[in-house]
């Protein structure tokens, strides 16, 4: 008897599946909302974040109060280094600058939001650096947004190490030529020289990061809104007695409705890995089955998130209201946008929480570094456990609710 | 018409402090259309949820179909069709496609379901309709495949919660036709309605619940006796210049059960005791009211019984909502507020 109740339930819960699949089938303005919200994620967040791209011409005064022969020629060589990084990279240059009088007028220019910092020169510039005495410069730096302060100290540092490196040179040379001695320069002054080789060829690509967990994070909405969503809709119209009266198990309403989303919630990823292959230029180095297998994987680790939901609220706005409430630090806590080693030591306790940082770190792992099950095995362990754990403590509820 | 299908004993549900049913016991025979009456509250549809499994009673018992509620609710769900006030179909399947989902749920073999759904469109003369979206047919449509959808599995006994709502004459009429043919072929028919004139029309007995309890249970004529032969009296009063303030006036009277506003001018007032017409007379009189005529209701209607039993209630409900009162097709006319 009870393998048949089994077959039963299972054929129920197929029935409901399919029931809810040509409901979506017929509900265009939902299909199109389906393509679209994948495409909508990868464009804005992949575009927001501050990638190593981000600051082309950023705009910086430059106050010259020295004016003798040394600023002029630091001055000269600074835009040529601007221009010779312009050459290596894209059509752009990292800083353009634009002349001030005085520290003053720079500083009126940084609050009107006309520039970001200056270069000021201070007087006796020349003289120090013909003295060998140090050159000082000052880089006022506009913290007032941090991104960008950060990129200015960045680029700032970055293009006066370069000055001083062309300067040490020379001077390595002369010394050199001074003592009769066959030197290269570069063994002098930078003795280390760091060769980098990316795990994943071509240049960083932010939307790389992205992606995987991103896929991960539209099937665990897909769940996670849905069922609560599903079960309100049906409690409210008044369908759900239609099946409930029915000689069916209720679990297999459960089921039904869950694979229907689940599959929704795997045409979504699709869109996804779509999208960030065909319009983002997104490299895809490990397996597409192993990766879809953990797209299921983690859809099943929600799952009983949503149940719980469901089965707590009683109808669809609280249902929606404490799942917003997970979603958030879900979406932020779980790594999706953010590295979570780049997190305060608190905020990455926290994320150890959420079953989403290890689901989002596996499917990177696998798509991007071909990873295989063995390497990915703590995470499907941890997902596999908080699924059946939060699955266990959802059904009894669930049929508690359903009897009311 | 020898055994019961339905059997309830000390039936009771109780959401937190409230008793929405208060110890029920009833007994509803095969074949019979058995009709719940009561006003907005009163436990009708608690009830009913309770017998079709969709809610858990908090104590006493009952048997459907001979099944135990409790322990067997699997096989009473297999004998029962629901139709619900709120109309159980998807609006993006079509007639055919909701009909066979929960044909399916029901486990009916495939060519079975497909000939059982020909028959139950042509039942309802809906045919044509077979394959068309839900969400374009009009009310009286959906309620007609709503009935039918109940009726699937061959039920033995079939719910019928307000069917009747907000559909106009025409549907009306199909639908309690449609019911007497259900009954017809050997199905309990339980309905819940508002509407007197299709409980007395259709019912071979009625329950008036009020309070989660039976306030009265017969056949429609023995209501309607039991009001003539006691010594409640229901008139019909025309006064030309009816006021609110007069209508008050009249149901604060100590022998006046319910007052209720049919239209404009005409009033069903329902009162005990000998003395009761003088003393209302008297009253409209005295407020200057002009009467036109007054009409003795031999022949109580099944709504002079419900306002009889059930008057009070609805007296104190006005008074929680003092809703102004509308006369909508075939329901009750509620009572003044006192």
């Amino acid at each position: 008897m009870i393998p048949m109740d089994i077959i039963k339930t299972l054929k129920d819960s197929y029935h409901v599946m399919i029931k809810d699949m040509i409901e979506l089938k017929r509900n265009r303005v939902e299909l199109v909302t389906l393509a679209i919200m994948p495409l909508l994620f990868l464009v804005i967040f992949g575009f927001i974040y501050p990638s190593g791209n981000s600051h082309d011409n950023i705009q910086m005064g430059l106050v010259n109060l020295d004016q003798g022969a040394g600023s002029n020629e630091f001055i000269a060589q600074m835009e040529t280094m601007n221009k010779q990084i312009e050459s290596t990279t894209k059509n752009s240059s990292y800083m353009s600058f634009n002349n001030y009088s005085s520290v003053d007028a720079a500083k009126t220019a940084i609050n009107q939001g006309k520039i970001h910092g200056a270069f000021v020169i201070p007087p006796g510039f020349s003289n120090n650096v013909t003295n060998g005495q140090p050159g000082n410069i000052i880089i006022y730096v506009d913290n007032s947004n941090p991104q960008v302060a950060a990129s200015i100290e960045q680029v700032s540092s970055g293009t006066v190490s370069g000055l001083n490196g062309v300067l040490a040179e020379n001077n390595v040379l002369k010394l050199g030529n001074a003592a009769n001695q066959q030197i290269n320069p570069q063994a002098v002054i930078a003795p280390y020289t760091p060769n980098i080789v990316t795990t994943i060829p071509g240049a960083n690509n932010y939307l790389n990061f992205l992606a995987p967990g991103l896929m991960i994070m539209i099937g665990m909405m897909a769940v996670m809104i849905g069922i609560p969503e599903a079960f309100s809709k049906e409690k409210e119209t008044g369908t759900f007695d239609g099946m409930l009266s029915a000689p069916i198990n209720h679990l297999s309403v459960l089921l039904g409705k869950t694979m229907a989303l689940s599959v929704r919630g795997l045409l979504q990823c699709i869109f996804v890995l779509a999208f960030a292959v065909l319009l983002f230029g997104v490299t895809i180095q490990g397996s597409l089955l192993l990766a879809f297998f953990m797209v299921i994987l983690g859809i099943f680790s929600f799952i009983g998130i949503g149940i719980m939901a469901v089965s707590l609220a009683g109808d669809q706005s609280t249902g929606t209201m404490i799942m917003n409430l997970l979603m958030f630090p879900f979406m932020f806590l779980g790594g999706i946008f953010f590295p979570i080693s780049q997190m305060p030591w608190i905020m990455q306790e926290i994320s150890k929480l959420i079953p989403l940082t290890y689901a989002a770190d596996a499917m990177r792992k696998i798509m991007l570094l071909n990873a295989n099950v063995a390497d990915v095995s703590t995470d499907i362990i941890i997902l596999l456990a908080f699924g059946i754990i939060t699955m266990a403590i959802a059904l009894p509820l669930f049929s508690r609710s359903m009897k009311q | 018409m020898t055994e019961n299908a339905i059997e309830l004993k000390n039936l009771t549900k109780k959401f937190g402090d409230f008793t929405a049913v208060d110890k029920l016991s009833l007994d509803i025979k095969e074949n019979e259309i058995f009709g719940f009456l009561g006003p907005n509250g009163a436990g009708k549809s608690t009830t009913i949820r309770m017998l079709c499994t969709l809610s858990t009673p908090t104590s006493g018992s009952a048997k459907v179909a001979g099944y135990d509620l409790i322990k067997d609710s699997a096989k009473v769900r297999e004998k029962i069709g629901l139709v619900a006030e709120k109309m159980i179909m998807y609006d993006k399947l079509t007639a055919a496609e909701n009909l066979r989902f929960f044909g399916k749920l029901y486990a009916i073999p495939k060519q079975k379901l497909e000939d059982r759904i020909d028959e139950l469109l042509e039942l309802v003369n809906m045919q044509e309709w077979k394959h068309t979206q839900i969400s374009k047919f009009s009310t009286g449509m959906k309620q007609r495949i709503n009935v039918i959808r109940a009726l699937l599995p061959e039920p033995e006994i079939i719910f019928m919660d307000e069917p009747t709502l907000g559909l106009d004459p025409q549907t009306t009429f199909s639908i309690r036709d449609i019911t007497r043919d259900i009954n017809k072929s050997d199905v309990t028919v339980i309905l819940t309605t508002h509407a007197m004139i299709e409980a007395e029309a259709l019912s071979d007995r009625i329950a008036i619940i009020d309070h989660g309890k039976i306030a009265a249970l017969d056949t429609p004529q023995n209501l309607k006796n039991l009001i003539a032969e006691s010594d409640t009296s229901v008139f019909g009063a025309k006064i030309t210049n009816l006021t609110p303030k007069l209508i008050g006036k009249i149901n604060s009277l100590d022998v006046v059960a319910a007052v209720a506003q049919q239209d404009d001018h005409n009033l069903k007032i329902s009162a005990n005791g000998t003395d009761a017409l003088n003393q209302i007379i008297d009253v409209i009189r005295l407020e200057g009211g002009n009467i036109a005529s007054i009409t003795n209701s031999n022949d109580s209607t099944l709504e002079d019984v419900f306002l009889a039993v059930t008057g009070k209630t609805i007296r104190d409900q006005a008074n929680e909502k003092a809703a102004p009162t509308h006369h909508r097709h075939g329901q009750a006319p509620k009572a003044r507020i006192r």
